[in-house]
């Protein structure tokens, strides 16, 4: 629901019972209000009557108007307190349509006897006053209503134009590049406010993003630099004539570990870089050439494990960063070809619409939901366990879809390049 | 070969100019920007190897010193950013290579020859090593005067210890010379083993001397006499 559906709500929500309350107060004091007056009438009448009374000892002729009736019994009392109260009022006796009217009940004493004296007028007048009050407050709720909708459809429309343009902005926010926000010169306070917060927002935001950039080059520079004095260090070490066997031995195994700490830690920076999208730069790419390229470049490597390569390469062409695609398919061939067994057979597919490459190697296929994870790796494999995961984060990047199955004892990745129109 | 070593890291800086200290070859080293301006002010150098991230700055001001007085020393980048846009803009302002830490020094030193042949190549590009005679732009190779066959991997091998003569070299370097730092080829030192016994035999075959020696268990030497 949008907020000016909201705010209306509660707006009208309210409106409506401080008019319900008012109308209700209003009704309850021009009733008591009215009903003083009556009584005063009341009362008048009665002093009327019995200032008459005791200058005449006799009741007045009751005058012909239909708008107070008086009726007079005798009555045994000689004790009444006078009372004011409400009755049904005849204009004429024995009509059918009964209204409200007041009384006063008094006791009167003319000549020794005591009377009863009841007054009662009508009330009709003051029926209609609240009828008036009820109408009118009708009416203001039916304009409040139109008004706040008219309010509604179109001028917060217009009210929150600046809102919904600085919300076009924000969507299509991007922290590598640098288009700056533009001002819709809105006069509205909270709009200001908000344009000027969005804009320290974007602008720390890529600050951050900047430090984060430069985080990851000095992390990269932090550790390449002990690694290189170590791999320097053993090129001059294994100089040294002196050495013998057992000492070249310990050494490779140093070459070794230092060599693999590197990869690791370049592929870690690789995939941070690639997760935090610092890689964005892209050419248009013929994919069969780098394909074939990538065939040729592991050819020996192919050979020397006697496997038979079987390709299928269509012309594709895709617009990525070249970088990231050689990273992509070293690891996806190195794979095939390092898990493979000797005699092996590689399959290799290139289509529109997608990238298959199997290999044959383990009798068992391997656990789909781990494979692409950071670390996961084979027990016999010597690789940093972050090949697959670089493949996946490669492929996020373009969003396109890596998976694997395992079809008729092939290992097999596949790379749709437009998942969801198959 | 006169070389400059510009690099803030003492420990590498010793051991770059242990390495290269050579085959007649002569090291000076600084170990920041404004050193290796005034080295370069008074000084001609054959080559010049140059960290980027120095102590008082980008090595970048030596490429644009250099560019701005029309000088023609090889510059050989050795940086720890392995970022395109630093690769990029460090050769368009005039480097000749540019090479990522962590490196092999064997790599270093094929890389700095390689550089140093392609500036002072006069018209010359044979690279005579005893019998052997490397054609550079046909990538040829005769050894006493008899043209021999080799697959790209052995030429390539071939002028990677030739560079490295009379030194150590580890498989671990040989092998990220073959077949570059991505590839994982911890595993496949055998296939080196195999480049290697055949291009020994095509070169004995050539009745060249016996000049690949193994090292037990860590690598290659190439005799230098």
């Amino acid at each position: 629901m949008k907020l000016s559906a909201h705010y209306n709500r509660s707006n009208i929500i309210i409106t409506v019972s401080v008019l319900l309350a008012g109308a209700v107060i209003y009704y309850f004091a021009i009733n008591y209000i009215i009903q003083k007056q009556l009584d005063r009438d009341l009362t008048e009448e009665m002093e009327e009557i019995v200032s008459y009374v005791a200058s005449h000892h006799k009741f007045p002729v009751q005058p012909d108007i239909d708008e107070e009736q008086v009726t007079i019994k005798e009555t045994s009392l000689t004790n009444f307190k006078t009372v004011f109260f409400n009755v049904p009022f005849k204009k004429v006796i024995n009509d059918d349509d009964d209204n409200n009217g007041r009384a006063v009940e008094m006791l009167v004493s003319v000549n020794e006897k005591n009377y009863l004296l009841t007054i009662a007028i009508s009330r009709d007048g003051t029926e209609y006053l609240v009828q008036v009050i009820a109408t009118i407050t009708l009416i203001l709720m039916a304009g409040l209503f139109l008004v706040l909708f008219l309010t509604n459809r179109y001028v917060s429309h217009d009210l929150w134009k600046p809102f919904f343009y600085l919300l076009q902005q924000l969507k299509a926010f991007s922290v590598s590049d640098h288009t700056n926000f533009s001002y819709s010169k809105t006069n509205v306070d909270e709009f200001n406010e908000l344009e000027a917060a969005v804009l320290l927002m974007s602008s720390r935001v890529r600050k951050d993003y900047r430090t984060l950039k430069q985080f990851t080059e000095n992390a990269s520079h932090e550790m390449m630099t002990p690694l290189s004095v170590i791999t320097s260090k053993l090129d001059i070490l294994i100089q040294d004539d002196s050495l013998n066997p057992e000492h070249y031995k310990q050494l490779q195994d140093i070459y070794g570990a230092t060599s693999r700490l590197s990869r690791l830690n370049q592929s870690l920076l690789l995939l941070v870089k690639i997760e935090n999208n610092l890689i964005d730069e892209a050419e248009l790419l013929e994919l069969q050439q780098l394909v074939f390229e990538k065939k040729e470049q592991f050819q020996e490597l192919i050979t020397s494990k006697h496997i038979i390569v079987t390709a299928t390469i269509t012309q594709k062409t895709i617009t990525a960063s070249g970088h990231l695609l050689d990273i992509l398919f070293n690891n996806l061939f190195s794979n095939a070809i390092r898990h493979n067994i000797d005699s092996g057979v590689i399959n290799i597919s290139l289509t529109d619409e997608k990238f298959l490459i199997q290999n044959t190697g383990s009798l068992y296929p391997l656990n789909e939901e781990e494979l692409f994870e950071r670390f996961q790796k084979g027990k016999k494999s010597e690789g940093t366990g972050l090949g697959l995961a670089l493949v996946k984060s490669i492929c996020n990047v373009y969003n396109w879809d890596v998976s694997y199955s395992f079809i008729s004892s092939l290992h097999t990745f596949q790379i749709s390049f437009a998942p969801g129109k198959e | 070969m006169k070389i400059l070593i510009v690099e803030d890291e003492q420990s590498l800086r010793e051991n770059i100019t242990t390495y290269l200290n050579s085959d007649g070859n002569v090291c000076e080293s600084s170990a920041d920007l404004e050193n290796a301006i005034l080295k370069l002010e008074d000084y001609a150098y054959d080559c010049v190897l140059l960290d980027l991230g120095l102590p008082d700055g980008e090595g970048f001001k030596v490429l644009n010193f250099l560019k701005e007085q029309m000088r023609d020393e090889a510059v050989l980048i050795i940086s720890a950013k392995n970022s395109l846009e630093d690769k990029i803009k460090g050769l368009n302002t005039g480097a000749d290579d540019y090479l990522i830490k962590p490196f092999h020094l064997a790599e270093l030193k094929a890389r700095v020859e390689a550089v140093f042949r392609r500036k002072a190549a006069n018209g010359n590009n044979n690279l005579v090593f005893n019998e052997i005679t490397i054609n550079l732009q046909g990538r040829t190779v005769e050894i006493n005067g008899k043209p021999i066959v080799l697959t790209r991997k052995e030429y390539d091998m071939l002028l990677y210890f030739i560079a490295n003569k009379g030194k150590v070299i580890s498989k671990n370097a040989i092998a990220t010379h073959l077949w570059g730092d991505e590839m994982d080829m911890n595993d496949n030192f055998y296939f080196l083993y195999t480049h290697i016994k055949n291009l020994r035999k095509k070169m004995l075959d050539a009745n060249c001397k016996d000049y690949l020696k193994s090292i037990y268990g860590i690598g290659y030497k190439f005799l230098s006499e």
